[in-house]
């Protein structure tokens, strides 16, 4: 398979529907929909991009959205996706990709313990790190953490002194 | 007589009663750092595994939504102990790409050698897990010597010894002291002349080749699917390095081969680090030669009130144990809207492990977790 490039990258994905922009000359944005990112992320798997470094959550709740990010990455082409699917704040679900990558199952109840967004398909989002948790998704941003640390460790000020 | 059938693994296979649960860390003299894997035991042999995270976990990424740009970088090489600077650098190198600078040449240079002379502090204390997980523990006690000699020198350079908080936006934080290169250099011989020991104590040990030979076995392309990076991607054959691939600072300028080996073991992985160790000497060698004159980072005003503006980008480095990214959000104020770390121990240290841990005998687990250098921080973050 021949080498492409962020611009031929760009067009071809155009072509299927997708908006995106360029970040460098090895790297760019993308914007898909909740509907049908999933089979996008598989196209692109097919063309060579198979390394999913990470997943994670953005809150913009000025716009009462979440944004899931996908960064995916082609060892062949040596591009860079910053791959974001927007969900509503009020019903945060959204398709899993535990069937594209084996290790998304952990990212993914990485993202569902912090922000409270649920992955239909993925069986297990079981806390991985918190314990006992049932406050909101800490990574949300109407989580207060002075509050909540006055709340689980009384308002003590300078070490507990008077 | 069949003695397998009358050993202990065998008959307490068949009565449940005899599995046990055996916590594997957080106080295990084995396990990196405040992490935990739950094993279920049958005799000394593993049946089941659950990762016991969170102990570790500060909050960093929220912490890092209530603090300013710079006063982050404080926060940043806390997410892997031993091989700091890669942090420090990737998040630099984000905020950099969302405000469209570019960094003074000399400055790209200090930063690839700080970067290597962490990446020798890493490898050294991965030498010294390899000997003192085998139970083998003279290379411990001499590469926690050798290491001392590089904190010595990032001491003289930085002002710390394990975090140095050196880069910054726009560069580093100060030139280089007189005199420094010159002492580099002479570490980097002194360093150099122990590899021969190293290699007969352990490299070349029957013993260890005995022990790790065959353990944890990834192939080509499980590793490249499975999101697996650095030296433990390069140990199963795949020639990547994001060095090479998406260069940053001053790898550019520098002549060196992505090394790869095809073996995808235990064993494999522990030559990989012996060999990227040299590679490592040779890289700061060249650096120290080539590092030209010039300013060592650009003037952004006052940092403290450092505004960036409004964008996103993913900036990753190339660590000691992999892909270090970090994912950065600004909406033009004064602190980030978000940053997300891309840890690379997270597909070893969760994925691998549900894998390879299952069959595999109590005694082996930490010298597989350090052989695919498991960091617990970085995911546990």
């Amino acid at each position: 398979m021949n080498r492409i490039t962020v611009e031929t990258l760009l067009q071809d994905l155009a072509s299927r529907g997708l908006n995106g922009e360029k970040i460098s000359e090895q790297q760019i944005k993308v914007f898909a929909s909740k509907d049908n990112f999933v089979n996008h992320l598989h196209y692109l798997q097919t063309i060579g991009f198979e390394h999913l470094a990470n997943i994670n959550g953005v809150d913009y709740i000025a716009e009462n959205e979440f944004e899931v990010v996908y960064q995916v990455y082609s060892y062949e082409h040596k591009i860079h996706i910053v791959f974001k699917v927007r969900i509503p704040r009020e019903k945060p679900v959204i398709l899993t990709v535990v069937t594209l990558w084996e290790q998304a199952q952990f990212y993914e109840q990485e993202v569902h313990e912090f922000y409270g967004i649920y992955f239909e398909g993925n069986k297990d989002l079981s806390h991985l790190f918190l314990e006992n948790w049932n406050d909101l998704p800490p990574l949300r941003k109407d989580f207060n953490t002075e509050e909540f640390s006055e709340k689980l460790f009384g308002s003590k000020r300078h070490g507990g002194g008077k | 007589m069949n003695f397998n059938s009358y050993s202990l693994t065998k008959i307490a296979k068949e009565d449940k009663d005899t599995t046990y649960d055996l916590f594997f860390g957080p106080n295990h003299p084995g396990m990196h750092g405040n992490f935990g894997y739950v094993l279920d035991m049958v005799g000394t042999e593993i049946n089941s595994v659950r990762p016991n995270a969170g102990q570790l976990h500060r909050g960093f990424e929220k912490l890092m939504e209530q603090r300013g740009w710079v006063q982050n970088l404080t926060l940043v090489p806390r997410i892997c102990v031993m091989d700091p600077d890669p942090n420090e650098v990737a998040y630099c190198m984000s905020v950099e790409r969302i405000m469209g600078v570019e960094i003074p040449e000399r400055a790209k240079y200090l930063r690839t050698i700080t970067l290597e002379m962490s990446r020798l502090t890493a490898y050294l204390l991965a030498i010294g897990g390899f000997g003192g997980t085998l139970g083998h523990y003279t290379p411990t006690h001499w590469s926690t010597a050798d290491r001392d000699l590089i904190m010595d020198m990032f001491e003289w350079l930085t002002g710390g010894r394990v975090y140095h908080i050196y880069n910054i936006p726009g560069g580093v934080r100060s030139d280089a002291p007189e005199g420094f290169f010159d002492k580099l250099l002479e570490v980097m011989d002194a360093l150099e002349a122990r590899l021969p020991d190293y290699d007969s104590i352990l490299f070349e040990n029957p013993i260890v080749h005995k022990r790790l030979k065959g353990l944890g076995y990834v192939s080509k392309e499980d590793a490249r699917k499975t999101g697996l990076s650095g030296p433990n991607l390069r140990a199963s054959g795949n020639a990547y390095d994001v060095r090479k691939d998406v260069p940053y600072a001053a790898y550019p300028y520098l002549d060196f081969e992505i090394i790869t080996q095809e073996g995808g073991d235990a064993l494999t992985r522990a030559l990989q680090i012996r060999l990227e160790y040299e590679q490592t000497i040779n890289l700061i060698r060249q650096a120290v030669k080539k590092i030209p004159e010039g300013d060592v980072r650009l003037n952004l005003g006052l940092l403290g009130n450092l505004k960036v503006q409004a964008g996103e980008a993913y900036e990753k480095v190339e660590s000691s144990k992999g892909e270090f990214g970090y994912y950065i959000v600004s909406d033009g104020g004064t602190k980030p809207y978000r940053v997300s770390v891309r840890g690379p121990s997270l597909p070893a240290g969760f994925l691998w492990a549900q894998k390879h841990l299952p069959t595999m005998k109590i005694d082996d687990v930490a010298a597989w977790m350090g052989s695919l250098s498991i960091c617990p921080p970085d995911f546990d973050k």
